[in-house]
């Protein structure tokens, strides 16, 4: 599923990221990586989004957020 | 990570260090938001500046850091120190992102000459977001520059929940990084009124800069790109060390290759950054946990570590703030503030200021000429209609401009601005701007000044660029007067429509010249994905608005203000030599001066949109000072008392008609309305001119206003050839 399909406040994994591969690098740079754990914090307008990695807060227009892949981790792990 | 930045992004032949004194420099690098502009305005106080990066129109702020000695028998030491723009990486996406990675990549190869003053990288390091921060470090350690790290937002860190330094005593954290670093990191708080640790940063600059330290772990290559592989990954990993610094592998090494490449591989960095990355993992487990690279990780956690989700106070606030149906209206209203206070607030005392110059403050200075015996002579009309009312204009410019920044500040501080570029992102996105541009565009309607100020709030020179071309647009409330007057005089059943219709003809303008912008010399600027980092919301500190207030509202003064006075002076001269008639100068009246003398040469040019008299003609050179005095100058130049209502033009509206009927075939209402389309589009007034060039440069300003006087021409001979035939 994508960012936007992911129910609020739920522990994330990132699993892919679909943006073009300078946009990608630098979303990488910034902390949001493969593998990456996240929580949608806030829904906001037009489909964005406003992800918790590591303690900080990360907003995404609805486009970009469409294009990041994540998945429920499913237990404490 | 190949060395090299992206391919679109100009490669700078100049960094600011090129144009920084010969003394020790100093360059402050971060991420946004992380504290150091405000570090910055610590450390030097007054003595700054801002000007351009070289070849570009990125604004830098370079000052001098006066660095009191130990000693009280030595003198104080100088530094040059330039705050970079803030970047996340040295890898640049950006022309701003640019001159950062230029100024280090020039430091590093000033540094190695001998004969070279040194330099000194104070990387500051946000303790809120220590990974992210921690990869910028490890690049600019890359390049070998000696580095100090500046630790701020310290008192955030502590108050977080789920960061990776929650409830870390400030000085145990930079104990702790810096022994693991190798580097001296010093606790800094720039908003503290006592030393704030700015004296042990110093001391700690001059001692890197005798004695070069490097980051452990951080192996710079010592080639350059151009004719080598750029090494990558290369790690040895070793038992953790006592950390005092120099063991290279307690953390691994990895090597970094410099970013001024010209062949960009993605592929390439990405492993790269892969190996940077991991360092800076080991960093943060070794400050949270201690626990050394050797030691076996938790199961499952494969990936960049977090822990649970804490609710913080900012993610309550952004309940309401970012919901997506209050989002927009907060936005908005926040906006109307801004335009409140920049219009109705500020009004007063610009005008409480204009009456004081002009009334007593002139009374006086035309006394003592009185008293040398110069009275009513052309000295006095220089000092008094001249140099007077020129200062007299800066000065009623600075309650709106200390208001405006105030309120950015408060914006900016309070961790707002970048919601809203999140929340207005929608909006702007067509036109290919960050959403913070809505901010100043709306405030373009209530005074163009201002709201070329506010585009400062923006991350890319471009995009400030852009906008700051677009605002002049705006219609701002000085040119609805103009409106008002003709509307009423022409239109006297439907003045409320015109009124609105020039409104809308303002916005459609700035939709269609931001999109013609985009599609010629604005190519390279397009809105890419949004990716922002939200920074906590905290209370602003009034101490450093106040003192960011000052230097801003100075730098208004001292460049856009001597525009505005030289202008002033100008006109006066015009107005002042006599061109018929028998006159002294600056005892002419304004139908015999130089200044109707060049009106009636410019009112040809005017005859196709139907206003090619010498009334409007010079009143249009009156609004080029000023949009508010163009009432005033087609009274003048009527000979009779300007309107106190501009919506009962009495007389004034009878003169109007017939001139402009006169000069339009009989098709005055037409001409009228070219009228007021040319007073929306041709040019704003002197003071927001003398602003744009202070903010992009003389060539940026005057393009822009060749541009706006051949499209308003164009668009009123348009507006007055189809209304004549309708």
């Amino acid at each position: 599923m994508t960012l936007p399909e992911s129910p609020l406040g739920a522990e994330l994994r990132v699993t892919g990221v679909r943006l073009p591969a300078a946009h990608a690098f630098r979303l990488n740079e910034m902390g949001i990586r493969l593998g990456t754990r996240a929580h949608v914090t806030q829904h906001a307008a037009f489909g964005g989004r406003v992800i918790a990695v590591a303690g900080s807060r990360y907003a995404l227009d609805g486009e970009t957020a469409a294009l990041i892949d994540v998945e429920p981790v499913k237990c404490r792990e | 990570m190949s060395c090299h930045a992206p391919a679109s992004v100009r490669v700078l032949g100049r960094s600011p260090i090129a144009t920084m004194p010969d003394v020790l420099r100093v360059l402050l690098v971060g991420g946004p938001n992380v504290g150091k502009s405000t570090l910055f305005n610590a450390l030097t106080g007054a003595r700054q500046h801002t000007t351009n990066a070289p070849g570009t129109t990125v604004e830098l702020a370079t000052g001098t850091w006066r660095t009191a000695a130990r000693d009280t028998r030595e003198p104080a030491t100088e530094h040059a120190i330039v705050d970079l723009p803030g970047t996340y990486s040295l890898l640049a996406l950006s022309a701003d992102e640019q001159v950062t990675a230029d100024a280090v990549r020039e430091l590093e190869q000033s540094s190695a000459e001998v004969t070279s003053q040194p330099g000194v990288a104070v990387v500051v390091l946000d303790a809120t977001a220590l990974p992210r921060s921690l990869y910028l470090l490890a690049q600019v350690a890359g390049t070998g520059v000696p580095i100090v790290v500046a630790l701020t937002m310290l008192d955030l860190a502590e108050a977080a929940t789920d960061s990776a330094t929650t409830a870390a005593e400030p000085q145990t954290l930079a104990a702790t990084l810096g022994a693991i670093l190798g580097v001296p990191v010093i606790p800094v708080d720039a908003r503290n009124r006592a030393d704030g640790g700015l004296q042990e940063l110093a001391d700690a600059v001059h001692e890197v800069a005798a004695y070069p330290r490097r980051v452990t772990g951080i192996a710079p290559l010592a080639t350059s790109c151009g004719g080598t592989t750029g090494t990558v990954a290369q790690q040895d990993n070793g038992k953790p060390g006592d950390g005092a610094g120099g063991s290279k592998a307690e953390l691994g090494t990895v090597r970094v290759v410099r970013p001024d490449s010209a062949v960009p591989d993605l592929a390439e960095e990405l492993a790269h950054a892969e190996t940077l990355f991991g360092w800076v993992e080991r960093v943060v487990e070794q400050v949270t946990t201690g626990r050394g690279p050797d030691d076996e990780a938790p199961a499952g956690a494969s990936g960049p570590s977090h822990g649970p989700l804490h609710r913080t106070f900012s993610d309550r606030v952004d309940t309401v703030l970012l919901n997506p149906w209050a989002g927009i209206p907060v936005f908005l209203s926040v906006v109307w503030l801004l335009f409140e206070l920049t219009t109705k607030f500020a009004a007063p005392l610009q005008g409480a200021i204009g009456q004081l110059v002009n009334g007593p403050l002139a009374s006086v200075v035309t006394w003592l000429f009185g008293l040398l015996g110069l009275g009513d002579s052309w000295v006095q009309g220089l000092l008094v209609d001249g140099v007077l009312v020129g200062v007299g204009t800066v000065l009623t410019f600075l309650p709106v401009m200390a208001v405006m920044f105030a309120s950015l500040g408060v914006l900016e501080d309070s961790g707002y601005l970048a919601r809203a570029a999140f929340v207005a992102d929608r909006a702007m996105r067509s036109l290919g701007l960050d959403g913070r541009s809505l901010l100043p565009l709306i405030i373009g309607f209530g005074c163009n000044l201002p709201a070329l100020a506010a585009t400062r709030t923006l991350p890319s020179a471009r995009q400030r660029l852009l906008t700051g071309l677009l605002i002049p647009l705006t219609s701002c409330s000085a040119r609805l007067t103009v409106y008002v007057l003709l509307a009423s005089a022409f239109f006297p059943q439907h003045a409320g429509t015109v009124i609105f219709a020039m409104y809308l003809v303002s916005v459609l303008l700035v939709l269609g010249g931001g999109l013609l912008l985009r599609r010629t010399a604005f190519r390279d600027v397009h809105a890419g994905p949004l990716m922002l980092v939200l920074p906590p919301y905290q209370r602003p500190h009034l101490r450093t608005l106040g003192m960011s207030v000052r230097l801003r509202v100075g730098s208004f003064v001292a460049r856009a203000g001597k525009i505005i006075v030289l202008t002033m002076i100008f006109v006066w001269a015009l107005m002042a030599v006599p061109v018929t008639g028998q006159h002294s100068v600056g005892d002419v009246p304004v139908a015999d001066s130089l200044y109707y003398s060049v009106a009636s040469g410019i009112a040809p040019v005017l005859a196709p949109a139907g206003f090619g008299n010498d009334h409007a003609a010079a009143a249009l050179m009156t609004g080029f000072v000023a949009k508010e005095v163009v009432v005033g100058s087609f009274a003048q130049s009527y000979a009779v008392a300007a309107p106190n209502d501009p919506a009962r033009a009495g007389n004034l509206g009878a003169q109007l008609r017939a001139s402009f009927d006169g000069s339009s075939g009989g098709h005055g209402g037409a001409a009228a309305l070219a009228f007021m389309v040319f007073v929306l589009a041709y040019t704003p007034c002197v003071a927001a001119l003398a602003e744009q060039r202070r903010l992009f440069g003389w060539r940026p300003t005057a393009s822009a206003l060749g541009v706006q006087l051949a499209g308003a021409w164009a668009l009123a001979v348009l507006v007055f050839q189809v209304g004549s035939r309708l």
